[in-house]
């Protein structure tokens, strides 16, 4: 018999386990959600089909009506209503799961996909709202700026352009002002309407004249993580998914669209009864030997523009090309 | 593992017009089977069949055509690519625009003609831009039709007014509707009447009824149409569909600034573009006759633009959409596990 002498180190004597998993996971990435921000929610009843309608009565004329005491009555008018319809659309994702990764996983495989599932929903919830405001809406092209593409970057002259537009049409901000404090580097923020934005465009909304960048604001309190900047009458929310349309410029680049919008403009609809469901099917039901089981997730979403006066918006390029 | 998950079968009309056919659960082949060409002796070199292979194999607007030859039922095969043919397109997200061509002229002419290289289809949906010339489209979404391999026209566009025509362009085919539906759509015509009628440049989008709020910058002249100029600030209403690209309102604008482009030369700066977007219905009810208008529950209330993944089959004889009246199965398989490129290992 002969035995080994020297030194016991990990050249002759490695780890049982080549890895361990780490106390927690990591984060799994998810864009900012802000399209559902200022946005109606309406509920829609079961039973009554999938299309709901919202109905709204259009002022009545301001002409004439001097009563002249002939004791002739003034023109009657017939009021108008405008009705806009949107139709109930459902969304489901699905993960199928063989029991020997539930078996063999470290822990709570399906708590795991349970939360991705989750975030999934809320995640198409929110492209679901973006899309609307990307097609269904008009934007101008901001000119203002200075990389002679059409449409330019952002300037302060196309945000107040729009700023005209919705006061205009007498559309109603949505976020209330911000007190001035006693705070060096702040100023007050007035009450304001929604902008909603690419992260792409981050840098160039710090060039804007008179832009008051988020640690500028009197108050950290309530304001939302999304939030970025503050110009002219607008608060600006960015998120990484905002709507973009990829080399339609004059010189092919990349344009944005930057829905802005003040109270009523936009709603979306959720069913009763059918609103984020997540749910479970067992191995015995979804397989013939019971080997799989599956994760479901489901929501019904109807989304409209209620009022194209009080949404406006901008088509922008960025300073260097993207 | 390879299953079919669906299949289904269409005849092309008179017309032959693209195809888009839903694939809920995506699809790893797809195959075309042209039953109408493909009992035919001689063949004429048609497309009889078509495949599409997912994971990447297949580039955007291709696949591999079976075609016959010119005499007999002897079978070619080619990809559509190679054949200048349009191939296939699947689309499992909304898609970016194309690749882009790059076109030589855009005339000035009541129905403005494009000239470029293309395997495009009638009735596709395309973005123009870098236009030379006529900087003031450029950016624009249009419908084309009379399509060529060397052109087609815009009859959405009247350019016959512009200072020049397009000495070169860009152009990339989008998808045939929006993500969602109704949309906003580009104003190109509003005449001065006590009826404006509206030219706008996609066909088919705006329904009698509808009603809509107009964006006219300056730069188009006629502002007075915007909602804040409007008598009692209501909502414009479609009071007739004229054609595929022209509808009446209920508005008149005998009085207003005549409609008109702003010049090429104004860009970058001149303020684009004059649009139309949708702002619910207005019902109507004629006792007399019993024509109720303004209801057209599949396109007027917002919805879904398009069913997404789905496949593009072109039309055309020698794309696997097939000619007039051709009846054309299809088949979508799709792997249950694993895909493509990586299948599960045996």
């Amino acid at each position: 018999m002969t035995f080994s002498t020297g030194i016991t180190g990990i050249q002759n004597m490695a780890p049982e386990l080549p890895v361990q998993a780490s106390e927690d996971l990591l984060s799994t990435p998810m864009f900012n959600l802000i399209h559902s921000y200022g946005v109606d929610l309406h509920h829609a009843e079961s039973y009554i089909g999938k299309t709901t309608r919202m109905s709204r009565f259009e002022r009545l004329s301001t002409d004439g009506g001097q009563l002249d005491g002939s004791g002739i009555d003034p023109a009657s008018e017939v009021p108008v209503r405008t009705d806009i319809d949107a139709t109930m659309e459902i969304y489901g994702k699905c993960i199928v799961t063989n029991e020997q990764v539930i078996l063999w996983e470290n822990s709570k495989t399906l708590t795991k996909f349970t939360a991705l599932l989750g975030q999934w929903l809320r995640e198409k919830e929110d492209l679901l709202m973006r899309d609307l405001f990307s097609s269904s809406v008009s934007y101008i092209n901001c000119t203002g700026g200075l990389n002679g593409d059409q449409p330019s970057n952002i300037s302060l002259n196309d945000v107040n352009n729009i700023e005209n537009i919705l006061l205009g049409n007498d559309a109603r901000t949505m976020l209330q002002s911000l007190e001035a404090t006693l705070e060096f580097g702040t100023a007050g923020v007035r009450d304001a309407f929604i902008a909603l934005a690419n992260t792409n465009l981050c840098a160039d909304f710090q060039k804007v004249q008179g832009v008051l960048l988020k640690s500028a604001y009197p108050t950290q309190e309530g304001i939302r993580p999304e939030e970025y900047c503050s110009i002219s009458r607008f608060r600006i929310f960015v998120s990484s998914k905002a709507a973009r349309i990829p080399s339609i410029s004059l010189k092919g680049n990349t344009v944005y669209t930057i829905p802005m919008y003040g109270l009523e403009a936009a709603a979306k609809i959720e069913q009763n009864n059918y609103t984020a469901v997540i749910g479970y099917r067992p191995p015995w039901v979804v397989s013939s030997v019971a080997q799989n089981s599956e994760l479901y997730a489901k929501f019904a979403i109807a989304r409209a523009i209620t009022n194209q006066n009080w949404i406006s918006g901008l088509n922008a390029t960025t300073f260097m090309p993207s | 593992m390879f299953t079919i998950v669906t299949q289904g079968t269409f005849t092309q009309p008179s017309t032959a017009v693209n195809q888009y056919i839903p694939l809920p659960s995506g699809a790893d082949y797809f195959v075309t089977t042209n039953y109408t060409q493909m009992g035919l002796d001689p063949g004429t070199g048609v497309c009889v069949r078509g495949e599409w292979y997912g994971g990447g194999i297949t580039a955007s607007n291709d696949g591999l055509a079976w075609y016959k030859s010119n005499s007999g039922y002897g079978i070619n095969i080619n990809t559509f690519a190679n054949r200048s043919a349009a191939g296939f397109t699947y689309v499992n997200k909304y898609p970016a625009p194309q690749a882009a061509l790059t076109g030589t002229t855009i005339t000035q002419a009541t129905a403005a003609v494009a000239s470029v290289t293309n395997t495009y289809s009638n009735g596709d949906q395309v973005v123009i831009y870098n236009a030379v010339g006529m900087q003031q489209i450029s950016g624009m979404t249009f419908t084309i039709s009379s399509v060529t391999g060397s052109q087609f026209t815009l009859l959405g566009l009247n350019s016959s007014g512009f200072a020049s025509a397009a000495s070169s362009f860009m152009v990339r085919r989008v998808a045939p509707y929006a993500p969602v539906d109704p949309q906003f759509l580009y104003v190109t015509a509003i005449t001065q009447a006590s009826q404006a009628q509206v030219t706008v440049s996609q066909a088919n989008m705006v329904y009698l009824g509808q009603k809509l709020e107009f964006t006219i910058p300056g730069s188009f002249g006629m502002v007075q149409l915007n909602n804040y100029y409007l008598s009692q600030n209501l909502p414009v209403v479609v009071t007739s569909i004229v054609d595929a690209y022209n509808f009446t309102i209920n508005v008149n604008t005998t009085n207003f600034t005549a409609f008109a482009f702003p010049a090429s030369s104004g860009s970058p700066t001149t303020q684009l573009f004059a649009t139309v977007a949708p702002a619910g219905q207005s019902s109507q009810y004629n006792p007399i006759t019993g024509v109720q208008t303004g209801y057209n529950f599949q396109q007027l209330p917002f919805h879904t633009g398009q069913f997404i993944p789905y496949m593009l089959v072109p039309a055309g004889a020698q794309s696997p959409g097939g000619a007039a009246n051709d009846v054309i199965v299809w088949q979508a398989y799709k792997m249950e596990t694993g895909t493509i490129n990586a299948p599960v290992p045996s």
